[in-house]
């Protein structure tokens, strides 16, 4: 299996600590070399001094008048870069009075500068004339009496072979550092990516058919943990809209069988019986009936998907739930006069606190409780609406209760009545029973806005739908 | 280019054309057969391809245009057509209801947009209102229906010269029938276009269904000639009565 993007970043990491770790090394060495060259020199004009300060006591005039070295003494210099001693002496004047045998007669720098060598031992680097580079020291000396400039040089090619050598040295440990470094990253970087490795295989892995299964988190707090943790929570999602998705395929294909086979009977029937005008009016007009409820089956499960499929948060504002009570109230007002519903709005002194929610779907949840419990509710009765704060997750929430005297909930079915397209075993309510979604499509929507809706379990008489919303503060561009 | 259309000096109007692309067989002859009964010139393409030629050997004064054809797509006729600048409304019919689609159509130059599955009587009133648009209409302040007026101004309304006491939502129920009259008009058009519901998913059936009762105690239940109609199986109509 290939997997080259894995294997470039290790690459490319390798491949960046080797250079940075290069160029570091790179300026180590620099600094050494001119460290250890500086050092060196700093050695050669020390023992160059003393070597001049010794010579300087061996000089003496012959009864002739030459001036000459005594022979009997033997350098022995510490420093093993001074094996070759040049000296050159001058009088004042600038006539030469010795040149050592080294120098095979060649000129040791020429004139002299004024005031060389009178005040200290002047150092510096010269040519000679054969082209040989050569470190000088220059220093005015009484010989019996007579004022003499004794130069006194090394040639510096040792000190260069040395040099050089050292460099290579230096030089040839840096390729080794670096391929060593090199191996060391690599494996470095590979041990740290092979979680990578295990995660890309597992996910490849991972079809629509076990969307159930998760990427293993070693580390939850690194950021591969984090990584896989994030992959897990989008799995997560996935899994969620798969399985809504399914659903929603198995509902939609088991609840539109039902009205399909009843409108395809219904048309078999009538050519079969060969029915009059009126009679054929009578079926066209059930089955177009049919029709609608089918379409309205499908609507109501396009919006439960679409509910479902809706980001949360992108169209929140602040809700009045009383104000909002009112506006449905308003609505279905023709219908509560016709069943002679008398509503009641207790506030119970409760101040009124906005929610942040969704206005539309709180809207539709609202609307198709009240429309189920005046639906419900026997001509005549009473309709109570009650404000309350609740708590929701232990945060402040509102609750709004819509308890009608109608036939109220069966036992066992406070839960299931939300389902979709449940109907109720009860008999006085299934004459009643619309397409079995209202119910979802309210939770659906009051879950969506991160409320809660329940029946409750404790009215004695009649149903009470209870809708709790938190309140929040609003994003204040969304007001 | 604008389309010439042909004068008559007769003093009944020419039959208008309408020309319906629609792949589902079944859904053009319905369509053909509705618009034919009303009186209007039709002609069926089965392609975008063929509604595109058509449209320049026909005519129409009015296309009904399926979108999700086989082929060309609707958007695409749609787009070329609007490109000649001919003098042709276009409905546009999809059974993707999604908005996104609706305002794409629209937005290529549809005059109307109509999601399937639809009530041929909602198709019927939309055709008609796009027909009617760009012909001069004599601005009127009333409209009556055999003895039944209504006063746009004063938003009142009589029968028979006694006055009726309608409720605002009455009075504009009552509106939309006689706007629409000799036609069934839905519920979901009513909740749409009466109620201003745009959710598609609230019970309010019920309350239209009580407000329709409420209206026929008031125009219907006091005098003889019958107005309002319930059709089965499509909603609630508001007919002349035959003489």
């Amino acid at each position: 299996m290939k997997r080259p993007s894995s294997r470039s970043i290790r690459a490319r990491l390798t491949l960046w600590y080797v250079a940075v770790l290069a160029l570091i090394l790179a300026v180590y060495l620099g600094v050494v070399f001119f460290f250890q060259l500086a050092l060196l020199e700093r050695q050669m004009y020390h023992d160059a001094v003393q070597d001049v300060e010794t010579v300087e006591a061996l000089f003496f005039f012959d009864p002739s008048g030459q001036l000459q070295l005594q022979q009997n003494y033997f350098v022995h210099p510490q420093n093993r870069l001074l094996v070759d001693r040049l000296v050159e002496v001058q009088n004042l004047s600038g006539q030469v009075l010795y040149r050592s045998s080294t120098l095979k007669n060649l000129p040791l720098d020429g004139a002299q500068f004024p005031s060389e060598g009178t005040n200290s031992f002047n150092e510096r680097t010269t040519k000679l004339a054969d082209g040989s580079r050569v470190f000088l020291v220059s220093h005015v000396h009484p010989v019996e009496g007579h004022p003499l400039l004794i130069r006194l040089g090394y040639r510096l090619s040792s000190l260069e072979s040395r040099m050089l050598q050292f460099t290579f040295v230096l030089l040839l440990g840096l390729p080794i550092a670096l391929i060593a470094a090199a191996f060391a990253g690599y494996g470095i970087a590979r041990k740290a990516l092979s979680p990578l490795d295990e995660m890309t295989e597992r996910a490849e892995s991972i079809t629509s058919k076990n969307l159930h299964e998760r990427l293993t988190v070693e580390n939850p707090d690194d950021e591969l943990g984090r990584m896989a943790r994030v992959f897990n929570h989008l799995l997560g999602r996935l899994e969620r809209a798969f399985a809504e998705l399914q659903r929603f395929t198995a509902d939609a294909a088991h609840e539109l069988r039902t009205p399909l086979a009843s409108v395809r009977t219904t048309g078999e029937l009538a050519l079969e019986r060969n029915p009059g005008a009126d009679e054929f009016r009578e079926t066209v007009s059930s089955m177009l009936e049919e029709t609608i409820r089918l379409n309205q089956t499908i609507d109501g499960l396009l919006i439960l998907a679409r509910t479902e499929a809706r980001q949360v948060g992108e169209t929140e504002e602040l809700v009045s739930l009383p104000e909002l009570v009112h506006e449905i109230l308003k609505l279905l007002e023709v219908v509560i006069e016709e069943r002679r519903v008398s509503v009641s709005e207790d506030h119970d002194g409760h101040p009124e606190v906005p929610v942040c929610a969704d206005r539309s779907f709180v809207r539709a949840a609202i609307l198709n409780v009240l429309h189920n419990a005046i639906k419900f509710s026997p001509p005549g009765s009473r309709l109570q609406i009650a404000y309350s704060s609740a708590t929701l997750e232990s945060k402040p929430a509102e609750r709004v209760c819509i308890a009608d005297s109608g036939p109220g909930i069966q036992a066992g079915e406070h839960e299931r009545i939300f389902d979709r397209f449940f109907t109720s075993r009860n008999p006085d309510t299934q004459l009643s029973s619309g397409s079995g979604l209202g119910l979802s499509i309210a939770k659906l929507a009051i879950d969506r806005c991160g409320g809660r809706i329940f029946f409750d379990k404790a009215a004695t008489e009649g149903a009470r739908c209870c809708i709790d919303l938190p309140v929040g503060q609003c994003p204040p561009e969304k007001k | 280019m604008i389309a010439q259309r042909s004068l008559t000096l007769s003093t009944a109007s020419p039959r208008q054309r309408i020309l319906i692309v629609e792949d589902d067989k079944k859904m053009a002859r319905s369509l053909r057969e509705g618009f034919d009964e009303r009186g209007y010139d039709v002609q069926v393409a089965s392609s975008g391809e063929e509604g595109f030629f058509v449209v320049f050997s026909f005519r129409p004064d009015l296309l009904v245009l399926d979108l999700n054809l086989p082929g060309r797509g609707g958007l695409e006729v749609l787009r070329q057509l609007r490109e000649q600048a001919l003098d042709l409304r276009i409905l546009v019919l999809t059974s993707h209801n999604e908005l996104e689609e609706r305002v794409q159509g629209l937005r290529e130059g549809a005059d109307d947009y109509l999601g399937k599955p639809f009530a041929f009587s909602e198709l019927m009133a939309r055709v008609e209102a796009l027909l009617r648009r760009g012909q001069p209409t004599a601005p009127s302040h009333s409209l009556a229906v055999a003895d039944l007026i209504l006063d746009l101004t004063l938003r009142r309304a009589q029968r028979s010269g006694i006055s009726l006491a309608l409720t605002d939502q009455e009075f504009d129920l009552l509106l939309y029938l006689v706007e629409n009259r000799n036609r069934a008009v839905s519920r979901e058009m009513l909740a749409r276009d009466v109620w201003h519901e745009t959710s598609r998913f609230t019970p309010i059936d019920n309350v239209i269904d009580v407000q329709m009762a409420r209206l026929r105690r008031k125009v219907d239940e006091p005098f003889e000639t019958k107005l309002l109609y319930t059709v089965r199986g499509v909603g609630f109509s508001l007919r002349e009565p035959r003489p």
